[in-house]
């Protein structure tokens, strides 16, 4: 019967949206429209109301449908219309408005003749209320019932805008005889010439261009059109809730048959026991005791032969005269006696044998030994009655529906975890039960904790970041505790990175981000939230964030001479980490950092992170550490710069009389070789020959012969992927010293050796000096 | 001061073109090879000045070096004077190809007959910038030098006489110390007479010892195998030492090349994209 009605509903549902956004669809609008303005237009209104009322009534009951369902239905309209009283009266009431609302119109147009208008109107009325009716008996009668009360409740908008696109069109008709309407009154809702603003009546009205008033009166309806879409998704949603429902008072009343069923059986069942059980103990009774009697009647029987037998032989001795054998008889007694030692013997009686006499009178019982009346049996139903008990008592719940993790339910410490029950059990309180979830078997049995929750969601609290914790409940009742849930998996949210900041390296356009996880276990990804930093106030503004990164560095692409703030996020399913310490990147120039896995033993790099020195050439206990990576002849170094195209500006600062080498290598340049004496690095040397310094612009052992008047103290070296040059500067003076052209096959990356004891200063950050342009 | 145009050939966008002009210094008529950027059609731009060496007309430097892509590239006009007056008639003016006619030295003579026609220094510093910023979209406040071989001499006096004239210079193989070698013996005693403390007024390497001007950057190429290094005509490295001591930048490259004739342009147009580079990145400045 629900489900029948839902569906029924939903495909009512289905017509209003066409009847209640189709306002502008006239064919179909106009007939209800008409029907409900003839309605009242007619002299009769409220018989004809009651007409249609009596009829719908009659053809209900023809199909059936009784008061009942007619409730309901009104229920779902109710919902619908968001109008809570039954329609006649809302009916006669928009109808009055709608009414006065027409008639102000037509007088405030107030040209042609009123009666001229009215005729104009009344016709198809007349027409259209015909086909109504008819079309009303035509559908199906439940749905035209609920039908034509939608078309009602949408009536109030739609008679005021029919009113006024009435008065409209007949404004129109008149002002083509005339002029055509240019402004619009905003007080009588009606377009009027400019001419009348000056001088008509709507001297003192507000107005408004014809344009405008249109481009808002087609907001309004825009607007009327979203609600009423707004209304058909509540209404879908509603009657999908509907159908849900329905599903579960299926199910529900499935379970609670089936308790039912289990309960009374249960009760029968131990009745029936309780019955055979006391009927067989009956039985055996009464067996026992007839067996009793019987056995004492045979007695009975038996004595009763014995004493005609004596009373007979008794009879014969009286008759014997003979003393003799009177004698005998008295031995036979005698004899008899003593074959029937224990029986009655009074009917023996004689002369000769009273002293056997008294002693068989001893001897006689008479008394029955067994009791007509059974004993009394009670007929214990208390179990019964417990089980009946138990039935209507509630039952206990089922085992609840523990939720899969919702996203950011977690933090890093923390989880909600929410459940439900599909049945409308009652109960008391849930137990909820979790442990991490741990690969291994071994420490299955560790912390398995339980909490008793009121509520069907919990937060637990001080967990493990970035840790799978499982989780299942129970819920329970007076009359006992359920099954328990299926196991849920939650994740807690990772802990907030770590940002190596010593690692970043940048340059204008961009900037290379490593970091590190704080969590053992893996996280899916990573987000990097960036700030561009102004003077301005709002410092804080996310401007950028990239979500998705799979590892622990990224390339960010950054507008030259900029301040940035960088943050990272970890993620996983549970949900975001807390913002990583930032960092601060300024874009103005390249920077970049030593890597202290390539330098020589004898290579030192000081405290600022950017001078390196080297105090000897020889180191006389030789047992320095040799890294994998680092270099062993050249007493070198690497700096890692930004793989990134475009240009990178760093300076060198150098004693006058130090001995170097310094330029760029790729990453690879042989660790035992000299720093341009192959073709992975490219580099300046400085030496110092007896007669002058000399300067080499090495690559592959090769260099070009060039003096140098000023030997330079800081040297500028511009690498400049894009036009594929490397060049070196005196940048003291601006003086262009020598420049490498090549095309680079990889990034490469930044190169200092000492030659001499000795120091280099490393300077970053520097944007590159116009003249280095050329 | 009217110019005639004697040629004129689109080139890069610019133009490269020939004008004639009766030279009030040298009292005859001159020709000189002018390159105009196409930036010069919109805007005024900075002058290069071209020095040619011995043998040489306008026409070898703007024929042979291949600099008008780069000179376009860096919106730079570079004008190539003549190396000396010519049709003078002066008795001997076409003896020897190392003096006279195409050997100017870019001195003023004092000794006659000399000393009326050949007045290079005077025409190269005054003259012609005057009549180029009088007919061409020039910016007269940002010149710079070069040439080749004398006219990397040329180049070099001119730069230290006159201190912020030029913002910068550069020379291929230029004759450094002409007082200690051959063609500058030769021609300095011929124009200037026996005394040679004259001479130094017109020697690059003296030049410096005496240098106290503002900053200049100088850049010289030199062939490895140049004859005329080998012949100690040009002696840069007794420039380079003056520059060391007197902390004048240089950057002073040893190229390998084969010819170095004047006529010759191979190495010039070798390394001619770098020089402009360099004079432009001090007339861009």
């Amino acid at each position: 019967f629900y489900h029948m009605d839902l569906y029924g509903s939903k495909e009512r549902f289905d017509i209003f949206p066409e009847e209640l956004s189709g306002r502008g669809d006239r064919s179909l609008g106009d007939t209800r429209r008409k029907s409900a303005l003839s309605s009242e237009k007619v002299q009769r209104p409220q018989e004809v109301g009651y007409d249609l009322e009596k009829e719908v009534a009659e053809l209900a009951k023809m199909y059936g449908l009784d008061e009942d369902r007619e409730k309901e239905l009104e229920l779902l309209e109710g919902h619908l219309e968001k109008v809570g009283s039954r329609w006649p009266p809302a009916r006669r009431e928009k109808a009055g408005s709608q009414g006065s609302m027409y008639n102000s119109s037509k007088s405030s147009s107030s040209v042609k003749d009123p009666g001229q208008s009215t005729k104009r109107q009344g016709l198809p009325d007349e027409a259209s209320q015909g086909e109504n009716q008819s079309k009303a008996r035509a559908d199906d009668e439940a749905e035209s019932n609920i039908w034509s009360r939608g078309g009602l409740s949408s009536g109030g908008m739609s008679d005021e805008w029919n009113s006024q696109a009435v008065s409209e069109e007949e404004e129109e008709e008149e002002e083509e005889e005339e002029e055509a309407a240019d402004v619009f009154c905003s007080t009588c809702k009606i377009p009027i010439r400019a001419f009348d603003k000056l001088f008509g009546e709507h001297k003192d009205h507000e107005v408004a261009q014809l344009l405008s008033a249109v481009e808002s009166e087609k907001e309004e309806i825009h607007k009327n059109m979203c609600k009423l879409e707004e209304q058909i998704a509540q209404m879908e949603n509603v009657a999908s809730h509907l159908e849900e429902i329905f599903i579960t008072v299926e199910e529900n009343f499935g379970r609670q048959e089936q308790n039912f069923e289990v309960h009374y059986n249960d009760a029968v069942q131990v009745l029936a026991q309780k019955y055979e059980e006391q009927l067989e103990a009956l039985g055996e009774e009464k067996k026992q005791k007839l067996e009793a009697l019987y056995e004492q009647l045979v007695n009975c029987g038996k004595h009763l032969d014995t004493c005609k037998e004596l009373t007979d032989e008794t009879q014969e001795l009286f008759l014997e005269n003979d003393k003799a054998e009177f004698m005998k008889v008295k031995s036979f007694n005698y004899r008899y006696l003593q074959y029937y030692g224990t029986s009655n013997y009074s009917l023996f009686l004689s002369p000769y044998n009273y002293r056997l006499e008294e002693f068989l009178k001893k001897e006689v019982d008479l008394e029955l030994s067994t009791l007509p009346d059974f004993e009394e049996r009670v007929i214990d139903v208390s179990e019964v009655e417990q089980l009946m008990n138990s039935i209507n008592a509630i039952p206990a719940p089922c085992a609840p529906v523990i939720n899969p993790q919702a996203p950011n339910a977690a933090t890093g410490t923390s989880l909600r975890v929410c459940w439900g029950l599909f049945s409308d059990d009652t109960v008391e309180c849930y137990q909820l039960c979790y442990k991490p979830v741990s690969n291994e078997g071994h420490s299955d049995e560790q912390a398995e904790h339980t909490l008793k929750v009121k509520e069907t969601y919990c937060t637990i609290t001080d967990l493990v970041p970035n840790t799978q914790y499982e989780f299942w409940v129970s819920a329970l009742n007076a009359s006992g505790i359920s099954p328990p849930s299926e196991r849920a998996v939650y994740v807690t949210a990772p802990s907030p990175p770590t940002i190596k900041s010593k690692k970043i390296r940048s340059c204008e356009n961009a900037a290379l981000v490593c970091w590190e996880s704080r969590d053992i276990n893996p996280v899916d990804s990573y987000t990097v939230e960036l700030s561009k930093l102004t003077d301005e106030e709002n410092d804080d503004i996310i401007t950028e964030s990239i979500v998705g990164i799979p590892n622990c560095e990224v390339l960010i692409h950054l507008q030259p001479t900029q301040k940035y703030r960088i943050c990272v996020r970890a993620q996983n399913l549970g949900g975001c980490s807390e913002r990583s310490e930032p960092v601060l990147i300024h874009t103005t120039g390249t920077y970049f950092y030593l890597n202290e896995d390539t330098a020589h033993p004898l290579l030192a790099i000081l405290d600022d992170g950017f001078t390196i020195s080297c105090d000897e050439l020889e180191n006389p206990e030789c047992d320095l550490p040799v890294y994998d990576n680092s270099f062993t002849r050249c007493i070198a170094i690497l700096g890692s710069l930004i793989p990134f195209p475009g240009k990178h500006y760093w300076e060198v600062e150098v004693e006058e009389d130090t001995e170097y080498r310094t330029g760029v290598a790729f990453e690879n340049t042989p660790r035992h070789g000299h720093l341009g004496a192959n073709n992975s690095s490219w580099c300046m040397r400085h030496i110092i020959t007896p007669s002058r310094h000399k300067y080499e612009f090495l690559h592959s052992g090769m260099t070009p012969d060039i003096r140098i008047t000023i030997p330079p103290r800081r040297i500028g070296i511009l690498l400049d992927y894009e036009n594929c040059r490397l060049s070196f500067f005196n940048a003291d003076i601006a003086q262009h010293l020598h420049t490498f052209k090549t095309h680079f096959q990889h990034y490469v990356h930044p190169c200092f050796a000492l030659e001499t004891p000795g120091i280099l200063r490393i300077h970053t950050g520097i944007t590159a000096p116009p003249w280095t342009a050329l | 001061m009217a110019l005639k145009q004697v040629s004129s050939n689109k080139c890069f966008e610019g133009f490269q073109k020939v004008f004639e002009h009766d030279s009030t210094e040298l009292k005859c008529k001159m020709k000189f090879g002018i390159y105009l950027p196409p930036k010069a059609e919109t805007g005024k731009c900075p002058v290069l000045y071209w020095l040619s060496g011995l043998t040489c007309t306008e026409q070898n430097f703007i024929t042979k070096a291949g600099f008008q892509q780069a000179a376009a590239e860096h919106g730079l006009i570079v004008v190539a004077p003549d190396t000396s007056p010519r049709g003078c008639n002066i008795v001997g003016e076409d003896e020897s190809w190392d003096f006279g006619t195409g050997a100017g030295f870019y001195v003023d003579a004092t000794e006659d007959p000399w000393k009326t026609n050949y007045r290079m220094y005077s025409y190269i510093k005054d003259e012609l910038p005057k009549l180029i910023n009088a007919n061409f979209p020039t910016d007269p406040e940002r010149m710079s030098i070069f040439g080749h071989s004398m006219g990397g001499h040329g180049a070099l006096i001119l730069a230290l006489k006159n201190p912020g004239k030029y913002k910068s210079v550069s020379a291929f193989a230029p004759i450094c110390n002409p007082i200690q070698c051959q063609w500058g013996k030769k021609a300095l005693g011929g124009y200037l007479g026996p005394d040679t403390s004259k001479w130094e007024a017109y020697d690059a390497t003296q030049l410096v010892k005496s240098h106290s001007g503002s900053h200049l950057d100088i850049l010289i190429d030199q062939g490895k195998d140049d004859q005329f290094l080998s012949a100690g005509q040009l002696l840069p490295d007794n420039f380079i030492a003056a520059c060391i001591e007197r902390k004048i930048p240089v950057v002073f490259r040893l190229q390998q090349a084969s010819c170095f004739c004047s006529p010759c342009y191979f190495f010039i147009a070798s390394f001619i994209n770098d020089h402009i580079k360099h004079h432009a990145k001090y007339l861009n400045a």
